[in-house]
């Protein structure tokens, strides 16, 4: 009843805020076809073309989408420079922009049509959750560096937004089946059906399982290990008020299940369960678009699902936990003629973290914020683009505390207002060049985990109990940015992309690791406490290069190369020994990818050769003692072969890391190789 | 090295390899189609579209016969089926009833009359003929090259009563 009165306020309010006024109605493909490329609004807020944003952009469109060997969203993201994609496990996968690699991976905000799935309780993001199928996908929007001006906290070092189909005019369903090796299976339906004029019907889910990869003896083994569920479905129904008026009411319900190294480098087994329900209004004028939403997120985590009590990891790992999340905003666009475009926008959020194992029962905050961005165009060749974003949030928890108590409750009373920006100078250099200078700071939250976990963790040879807890002075994570680009389009087609980029990222959060940096308590009983800390800052700059083009009209290739060198800053007290954070040597200093595509009568195919030189992650032992392990240089390669069989379906065969090298998911768990066979057809 | 080696053999095939993109002189009409959708309100259903030529003319005639053939291969556009019909530039009382009209080039004489007939009926003249736009006679007019450019004229889209969705506002050009 609780969430039915959430939803009914939340869709209230946004037909309330959006009174007057003509939808921003993106239709991204038919944009894309008038224009000769991919749109987006993942950088500014207002549409662009992509060879215009004012900032690193690369967007996956769906027909590269459905020719890719990839078989999820992260397998896609790692064919293009400036990404790491780091498949730790079979189901885990974490996505960092230009450096510091870590497992669940805060500083990339992901989204689905602007909303969140990034998930608030850890600060990670979930790729079997995002209940998306990648048959629905219009495209996926990934931005390098800092866009907390437009997206607020979490989107520190770049944003995923990934962009699903409209209904249409026409009634469709997509239907596709998959059988694999490792015990490989998945199926998927979508669906468009429009139900009147002006009334349309999405449906989608699917479901996929598949084994865990072979864990070494060496690491950590849990208990048992499954295989990775996920289960996905998820409706919107678009209306279209009147002509200059779009309603899109969305919902979903996603379930996944997989072994997962958390930050602290322990290998568990969790169970996520998550729904949502939102409102989107947009509304067009003849000055501009007035766009609203407000969504409400749950999430259930059941954290070490498999591991027994008599395990020395299940303090740390038994964790239960509920987080909802609430989230209004609005934004209005103002065309100003020739000159420009400007954007102004509001927020609020209300983010509520509930379990037994944190400082008290409720952890959470409120954030209010307010954003502006202005696009000027001076002259024709010559764009300059500014964005301002302040948010205020007030941290707060509720309840008894529990015991020992390590802080006051008045800790708790506390509010933060940290300040994001992004500024951007683009010049048009002749009929195809582009030359682009930006830069900007982004914040990343700590997680409410880091702000209020409260468990005791094994610690054998130490006298007193220790206890991991959470630390609500910790400071946001601040990434600041700068880089420089040129991109040229020659008449053949070949496009060439240069950037050069340096970022720092201050105030890096890290969970304790193998030596445990302690306090010791006398409440009056003696205890030792470690926390989530602020431990530091790493740099990284390099260099990424890409080029794409066709050499007939039925073969296509691109290929990228990205450098990406690291400098820790790190006090001693707080270096790997201490804490499971090591952006140096986790993050692999050239990557390399190249793609073909080729497509004739009804046959189809498509490999990707992706480099990855060699790096360092980490694991624990079971002695309780965290280790770093050597991943290797590795070249994996991918490849897709398909064939139509008549109009409305298609058979085909795929595999993942043919070469079978270890290295190539950049896990201290080695890679393996996969197989699968599928049909897909639509009526 | 032999990596990049590959790519460099690549990237020199591509160079040398000749444009496909049609003379900038003749209208791309998918993407000509394909922006009568950004019209508000979006039509729907059977759209009469003109080809507005000049008989005798054999560069106007030969865009007007690539049009046609063009809208044949495709002529559904989102929720609109585009039925094209020739409208001879000295003829354009049979300009009545059509939404949209594509113009050739080549027709410069004649800008001034097609405007006045195109706002009387408030329809939407789109041209390759970039002077046709500058001058506020056309309401949209698309260049080609190595990136599409979509150009608005503020002027004639008031005059003919024509308005185009916002978002595709931010995207265009408009003089």
């Amino acid at each position: 009843m609780r969430r039915l009165g959430f939803t009914l306020a939340a869709t209230c309010s946004a037909l309330i805020l959006s009174t007057a006024s003509q939808a921003q109605i993106v239709d991204y493909a038919a944009l894309g076809e008038a224009f000769g490329e991919p749109i987006t609004t993942s950088v500014t807020g207002k549409p662009q073309r992509v060879s215009e944003a004012p900032a690193s952009i690369t967007i996956i469109t769906s027909d590269e989408i459905a020719h890719s060997p990839a078989r999820n969203v992260p397998d896609l993201l790692k064919a293009y420079a400036g990404v790491d994609v780091n498949r730790w496990t079979a189901g885990q996968s974490d996505v960092a922009v230009r450096g510091g690699v870590q497992t669940y991976n805060a500083r990339l905000l992901v989204l689905v049509d602007g909303r969140q799935v990034y998930l608030d309780h850890y600060g990670m993001t979930n790729w079997n959750l995002l209940g998306v199928q990648l048959d629905e996908i219009q495209q996926i929007e990934l931005v390098r560096g800092p866009a907390s001006a437009l997206f607020g906290f979490n989107a520190a070092s770049g944003v995923v937004n990934i962009v699903t189909k409209d209904a249409g005019p026409q009634a469709r369903i997509g239907a596709r089946a998959e059988f694999g090796t490792r015990g490989y299976a998945r199926v998927s339906v979508t669906s468009a059906l429009p139900l009147a004029p002006g009334l349309g019907l999405r449906i989608s889910g699917g479901h996929q399982e598949e084994d865990e990869r072979a864990i070494p003896a060496a690491l950590y083994q849990p208990p048992m290990t499954r295989k990775v569920l996920a289960d996905q479905l998820n409706a919107t129904l678009s209306v279209e008020a009147g002509t200059a008026t779009s309603i899109e009411i969305n919902g979903g319900a996603n379930a996944n299940r997989q072994l997962e190294f958390l930050p602290s480098q322990i290998l568990t087994e969790q169970r996520f369960r998550n729904q949502t329900v939102g409102v989107l209004v947009n509304h067009d004028t003849g000055w501009g678009s007035i766009t609203t939403r407000a969504y409400n997120n749950w999430l259930n985590a059941d954290y070490g699902i498999t591991t027994p009590t008599t395990d020395p990891y299940s303090a740390v790992a038994d964790l239960r936990a509920k987080n909802r999340i609430f989230v209004g905003m609005g934004s209005v666009l103002v065309r100003l003629g020739a000159i420009g475009t400007m954007r102004v926008g509001t927020e609020y959020r209300n983010n509520q973290l509930r379990s037994d194992r944190l400082y008290s029962p409720s952890i959470g905050y409120q954030v209010a914020a307010a954003s502006g961005m202005l696009d000027l165009h001076p002259a024709e060749r010559v764009a300059l683009t500014g964005a301002l974003r302040v948010d205020h949030l007030w941290l707060e928890q509720g309840g008894t505390p529990l015991a020992p108590q390590i802080d006051q409750p008045s800790a708790y009373n506390r509010s933060i207002t940290p300040l994001s920006f992004n500024a951007a100078a683009s010049l048009q250099v002749g009929e195809n060049g582009s030359l682009r200078v930006n830069g900007g700071r982004g914040l990343q939250l700590p997680s409410l985990i880091d702000f209020g976990l409260h468990v005791e963790i094994p610690a054998p040879d130490v006298p007193l109990p220790i206890y991991l807890v959470g630390d609500p002075r910790l400071d946001p994570v601040s990434v600041w940015s700068a880089e420089t680009s040129y991109a040229h389009t020659f008449p053949s087609g070949l496009r060439l992309v240069s950037t050069l980029f340096y970022t720092r990222t201050d105030e890096l959060i890290a969970s304790p690791g193998g030596s445990v940096d302690v306090t010791i308590v006398f409440a009056p009983t003696p205890f030792a406490v470690t926390r989530f800390a602020n431990v530091g800052a790493f740099s990284s700059y390099g260099i990424e290069l890409s080029a794409s083009g066709t050499i007939t009209s039925r073969l296509n290739w691109s290929a990228n190369y990205g450098l990406t060198r690291v400098r820790e800053d790190i006090p001693a007290n707080r270096d790997v020994a201490y804490y499971a954070l090591f952006p140096r040597a986790a993050t692999p200093l050239h990557r390399g990818n190249l793609t073909l595509d080729y497509a004739a009568g009804g046959w189809a195919g498509s490999v990707l050769a992706h480099l990855s030189s060699a790096s360092r992650q980490s694991s624990f032992l079971p002695t309780t003692e965290l280790i770093s392990v050597v991943v290797p240089t590795s070249i994996g390669i991918d490849a897709r072969v398909s064939r139509a069989l008549g109009k409305n379906m298609r058979i085909y065969a795929a595999g993942e890391n043919l070469t079978n090298a270890r290295g190539v998911y950049g896990s201290p768990i080695p890679a393996d190789r996969r197989l699968r066979v599928g049909v897909s057809a639509t009526l | 090295m032999k990596h990049i080696l590959f790519v460099a053999g690549i990237c020199s095939l591509s160079l040398l390899w000749p444009a496909t993109s049609a003379p900038s002189a003749v209208l791309n009409v998918p993407v000509a189609a394909r922006i009568i959708s950004f019209v508000q309100p979006t039509p729907a259903g059977v759209v009469p579209v003109a080809i507005v030529y000049q008989p005798g003319n054999g560069g106007s005639e030969a865009e007007a016969a690539e049009m046609e053939r063009s809208l044949s291969r495709s002529n559904v556009v989102g929720r609109a089926t585009l039925r094209p019909r020739r409208v001879a530039v000295a003829n354009l009382g049979q300009l009545n009833g059509t939404r949209a009209a594509f113009v050739t080039s080549g027709l410069r004489g004649y800008q001034d009359d097609v405007a006045a007939a195109a706002s009387a009926q408030s329809i939407l003249t789109i041209t390759s003929d970039a002077s046709c736009v500058a001058t506020s006679r056309c309401v949209v007019g698309i260049t080609g090259g190595a990136k599409t450019q979509i150009v608005v004229s503020r002027e004639a889209a008031r005059r003919s009563r024509i308005r185009f969705g916002s978002a595709f506002l931010m995207l265009v050009r408009e003089v």
